[in-house]
């Protein structure tokens, strides 16, 4: 009998901890589609845009650890994160490739009778779902969404440094649009595909980040996107509780729909809005799941 | 009249951003393509710190009066990927973040995040209401990291001291 491939989730604490209706509608779509994962005792990742920013050596030692947890079961890791995704990924490339870095943290590593080996691999949940035979994505699809115009936004660290993820193309990437489309949903091109949320400046400042975001949004719209489809929760989180915001900063109506990838799998393949907790959304979908009869 | 800082420029040039920094010829598309850059470019410019650091301009960097020259970055990595020499600009901006919190200089946030790593083992601690949220959509406990072993591994890596002094005043 073949093996059969687990994943530890790595959910983050963002999903997990503030808003856990995202791994609601991850778990679904991974059930239907044959991923399969279990949990760990994770620490957070950490935060590429955080404590990295704070101490470099506590943010590499604190990743190896993670890391060190699936090694010792012998699986690679799923994340749901674009951050946990880049930390996780990176810090294991680089202590694989670099003897030196390697033993300076397992040296501090010593202190809790842990050792990096560099055994297994990291991947973004985007990466797991477009390698999965489209034929399969298909023909679980039981509500079309085709007419659903959208603006896909895969975020930062889903794709860049591009030398160690490998993700996808660093400046165009192609994997979320494929997955979309395969709902029947139709990526808009708009100029800011490729801009950032925000989310990373709004840690220091709100009004650049705030302009980063209308800008975001504004080519979106322009474009006749309805929703935007994104994989990252700190840009779920930038975008969905930021519209008011803008609203009062800029005198301008915004109310577009965040939808993370799996909620769109999830409501494509036929799962009601309330199961996977659409109702916690800020920015409300309401009206784009009775016009497109997803209620 | 800035003066070069020797000490500095070495600290920066050592830093693990294998030894590209020095080939920046200041062709400027990192900014052009900056996205903080375009939305707030008189304070802003990160051709302008890559600059400052290499040349060991180290009072143009710190105990400056607007930090979001250092601290404006969103990390977006874009200037990582135009770069004609591969200069990895976002790490080298992350060395001189970690130099900017010793000084005592960063934005309140990024202790605040580092604090509740330090103290939950998690940037945001699970709350009950969060829990009762899990249950409701049938998901899994979130099982707790040993906080123990985190805090073993940051009081050698030094960022109890970090955050003890960003916190005094």
């Amino acid at each position: 009998m073949a093996k059969v491939k687990e994943y530890k989730m790595f959910e983050g604490c963002v999903i997990g901890n503030r808003i856990p209706f995202i791994e609601a509608s991850a778990r679904k779509v991974f059930d239907i589609l044959d991923i399969q994962t279990s949990e760990g005792p994770f620490s957070c990742c950490p935060d590429p845009t955080g404590l990295k920013q704070v101490d470099h050596e506590s943010w590499l030692a604190m990743a190896a650890r993670n890391l060190i947890i699936a090694e010792d079961e012998g699986k690679d890791i799923i994340s749901l994160c674009n951050g946990c995704f880049q930390t996780l990924k990176v810090v294991n490339q680089e202590l694989k490739n670099d003897e030196h870095e390697k033993e300076k943290v397992n040296d501090i590593l010593k202190s809790i009778d842990k050792q990096f080996n560099g055994t297994i691999n990291v991947k973004h949940f985007v990466e797991v779902v477009h390698a999965v035979n489209p034929e399969k994505i298909k023909e679980n699809v039981v509500k079309d969404l085709t007419g659903l115009k959208v603006a896909c936004h895969t975020g930062c660290h889903y794709n860049r440094p591009s030398e160690i993820l490998q993700t996808d193309d660093p400046m165009k990437p192609v994997k979320l649009r494929e997955v979309v489309k395969l709902t029947g949903a139709m990526p808009v091109d708009y100029e800011e595909e490729m801009l950032c949320c925000g989310a990373g400046t709004g840690n220091a400042e709100e009004e650049p980040s705030m302009q980063i975001l209308k800008n975001k949004f504004d080519s979106a719209i322009k474009a006749g996107a309805e929703a935007f489809i994104v994989n990252c929760p700190a840009c779920f989180q930038q975008m969905d509780t930021n519209q008011r915001n803008l609203t009062k900063m800029f005198d301008e109506e915004y109310n577009v729909p965040i939808l993370y990838l799996t909620e769109l799998l999830a409501l494509a393949f036929g799962i009601s809005p309330d199961e996977i907790g659409m109702r916690y959304h800020r920015a409300r979908p309401t009206e784009l799941l009775e016009k497109h009869n997803l209620t | 009249m800035v003066s070069v800082d020797y000490e500095f420029k070495k600290i920066v040039m050592d830093a693990h951003i294998h030894d590209t920094l020095k080939y920046c010829y200041q062709c400027n598309r990192c900014t052009e393509n900056c996205p903080v850059a375009e939305v707030a470019p008189e304070r802003y410019d990160p051709r302008n710190i890559i600059l400052s650091a290499f040349l060991g301009f180290k009072s143009d960097i710190f105990g400056v009066d607007d930090t979001f020259n250092l601290w404006g970055c969103t990390i977006c990595d874009t200037c990582d990927e135009v770069c004609p020499q591969n200069i990895e600009l976002t790490e080298i901006f992350s060395v001189l973040r970690n130099m900017s919190i010793k000084r005592e200089e960063g934005p309140e946030y990024f202790i605040s995040q580092a604090s509740s790593i330090y103290e939950n083992g998690k940037a945001i601690p699970m709350q009950s209401a969060v829990e009762r949220r899990r249950d409701q959509l049938n998901l899994p406990k979130i099982q707790p990291p040993n906080v123990e072993e985190v805090q073993k591994i940051l009081n050698i890596t030094k960022l109890n001291k970090i955050l003890e002094k960003n916190k005094e005043e």
